[in-house]
């Protein structure tokens, strides 16, 4: 059996303002060392879901709460945002809201979790070091995060998280502010990590890469749980059209190839093996 | 463009090695030395100090604008309201026909602005000596607690970060074309209504943040905040902060004696 280190059951959540509920029914586990990936529309309540992951939701965005999350062993209910902040990092959609606003230049951004886990001194500088050269910021250390570029903020911002080794990293569409070579040199840091045994859990909207890097992928919709289930199946299942979801474009080219009848097989997800496919039709 | 949150740039010079800790003490033991002493003299010879030190901080021009530029006209509203209207004006200095100028007026503004000079110029050289992600953690790092320290920092950081709305603002209304150079009144005219939506946008940032920093392990119970900018308390600091200490305590006795008639 493989260790759950997240365990969300039957999530319902409405913002206090909200007329209607964000999350509706959201029911999944994690498993430890897993790529787990979440898809949905805009609204759909991805981010919703991951500000209750690491206990934003209910604690800072008050609402109407329903179900429950357990991290890593641990309710979020019984504990504090600062306590799981030990356990699991978030990543936000924007990332200007993950400045601390009180460091005036990126080293201190980056150290500022850190200080507040008590750290010491030492070890604290190696960290910013290593994390700084890793996220390609080491030249902007001495900066004010306020001067930044919108790509630069969002390498300090997953930075700031990932420096606090975290067990669990949830990322919300970590990525928009960069450009295609910088999204994907931050995603090979993210496999990277999930190969060393941290434990991945993201928001994307990139269904190409989601296919590539996913174990599983857990579908929402209106706040509800629609299906969870390895890329493969996901991908070549017709139905994900109904929630707004387009499948990697390979999807469509071996379905094409398949109503020819020049292919028989599974549909697949990724470029390698749809190009095998492509060839093996070209011969027929 | 945004700027660093506070007046500090390096110098060098012997101020800035003294701990950010000790160099809060000058405000309060010279400021209030120099509000309970009996007469202006104490005040006075601090103020004379107190350009001294700047000037050895290398901070003698700005320390003498602000001190000018603060201290005079103070002064002459301060000699106006008390030194005409003072109820305990017995003596009089000059005689102006409708009003008198009383000496005991002018003394008592001089009390108010010397003791406030003295602040102002301490607090001065303090903020121009110190840089303040410094004198935040070694508060901390002395006890206080972490969240009086996060709003002195955050408070200090509101400026520069509405500063850098207003400037991608302006920017996302050049590419619209609104013209944002030109004359004052123009650019008086297009700047005004943008005052609002970013003074209440960055008012919600704020609460934004909260969440961030408790993501981020921001008060964490148990545990003992560390910092990334170097905290130190060497024996010379001690030493400083027992002699400040000491300066008070000799003025307070000096004035009850003084009070005392005795000396
Ligand atoms: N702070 C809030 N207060 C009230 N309602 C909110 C708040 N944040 C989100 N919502 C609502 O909750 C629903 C889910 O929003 P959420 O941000 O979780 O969606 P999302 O899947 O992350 O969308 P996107 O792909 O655009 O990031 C939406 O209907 C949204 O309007
Ligand atoms: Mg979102």
């Amino acid at each position: 059996m493989r260790e759950v280190v997240v365990k969300v059951e039957d999530l319902k959540f409405r913002y206090r303002e909200g007329k209607k509920r964000a999350l509706d029914g959201v029911s999944f586990e994690v498993f430890k060392g897993e790529f787990f990936c979440i898809i949905g529309a805009n609204g759909s309540g991805k981010s919703t879901l991951c500000n209750a992951l690491v206990g934003l939701v209910p604690y800072y965005f008050t609402g109407n709460k329903k179900g429950s999350v357990v991290i890593d062993g641990v309710d979020t209910d019984n504990s504090s945002i600062a306590e799981l902040s030990q356990k699991i990092g978030l990543v936000f959609q924007n990332p200007f809201n993950q400045l601390s606003y009180t460091a005036s230049n990126v080293a201190e951004e980056l150290a500022y979790g850190l200080g507040n886990h008590g750290v010491p001194r030492d070890e604290m500088i190696k960290r910013v070091e290593y994390v700084a050269k890793l996220m390609r910021i080491d030249h902007i250390l001495h900066k004010n995060p306020l001067e930044l570029s919108g790509g630069q903020v969002q390498r300090v911002a997953f930075g700031s998280t990932f420096i606090l080794e975290p067990n669990i990293l949830v990322l919300d569409e970590c990525t928009t502010q960069l450009d295609p070579l910088g999204s994907e040199e931050i995603f090979d840091i993210v496999k990277e990590l999930n190969k060393t045994g941290i434990t991945v859990i993201m928001v994307d909207h990139d269904m190409e890469r989601v296919a590539r890097c996913a174990d599983r992928i857990m579908v929402l919709d209106k706040g509800k749980t629609v299906c969870i289930d390895t890329p493969d199946a996901i991908f070549s299942n017709p139905d994900i059209v109904n929630y707004n979801i387009e499948a990697p474009d390979y999807v469509s080219i071996c379905k094409a190839l398949k109503e020819r009848g020049y292919y028989s097989g599974d549909y697949k997800i990724t470029e390698e093996p749809t190009v095998e496919v492509v060839k093996e039709a070209l011969v027929k | 463009m945004a700027k660093a949150y506070n007046s500090y740039v390096k110098r060098d010079t012997f101020k800035e090695n003294i701990s950010p800790n000790v160099k809060i003490w000058p405000i309060f033991s010279y400021g209030l030395s120099a509000i309970i002493f009996p007469n202006i003299y104490l005040g006075l010879g601090l103020i004379v100090f107190l350009f001294i030190l700047a000037f050895f901080s290398k901070l003698f021009k700005g320390f003498t604008k602000i001190m000018l530029g603060f201290g005079i006209p103070i002064t002459l509203m301060l000699i106006f309201i008390h030194g005409f209207y003072g109820s305990k004006n017995e003596t009089i200095l000059y005689d102006f026909g409708p009003v008198q100028l009383g000496l005991e007026g002018v003394l008592h503004a001089l009390k108010i602005v010397s003791s406030l000079l003295v602040f102002l110029g301490t607090f001065y050289i303090m903020n121009h000596t110190t840089y303040t992600g410094k004198l935040v953690a070694s508060l901390t790092a002395s006890g206080v607690n972490p969240k009086v320290g996060y709003l002195v920092l955050a408070s200090l950081n509101v400026v520069p970060q509405m500063q850098r709305k207003l400037s991608v603002i302006q920017e996302a209304q050049t590419a619209r074309g609104v013209e944002t150079k030109g004359s004052l009144w123009h650019r008086f005219k297009v700047f005004v209504p943008l005052l609002g939506p970013v003074v209440l946008s960055s008012l919600t940032d704020a609460q934004e943040r909260g969440m961030t920093l408790e993501t981020r392990g921001f008060g964490i119970k148990n545990v003992k905040q560390t910092h990334y900018v170097e905290v130190f308390y060497t024996k010379t600091d001690k030493i400083i902060k027992y002699m400040l200490i000491g300066f008070f305590i000799v003025t307070l006795i000096i004035t009850i004696l003084m009070r005392l008639s005795v000396i």
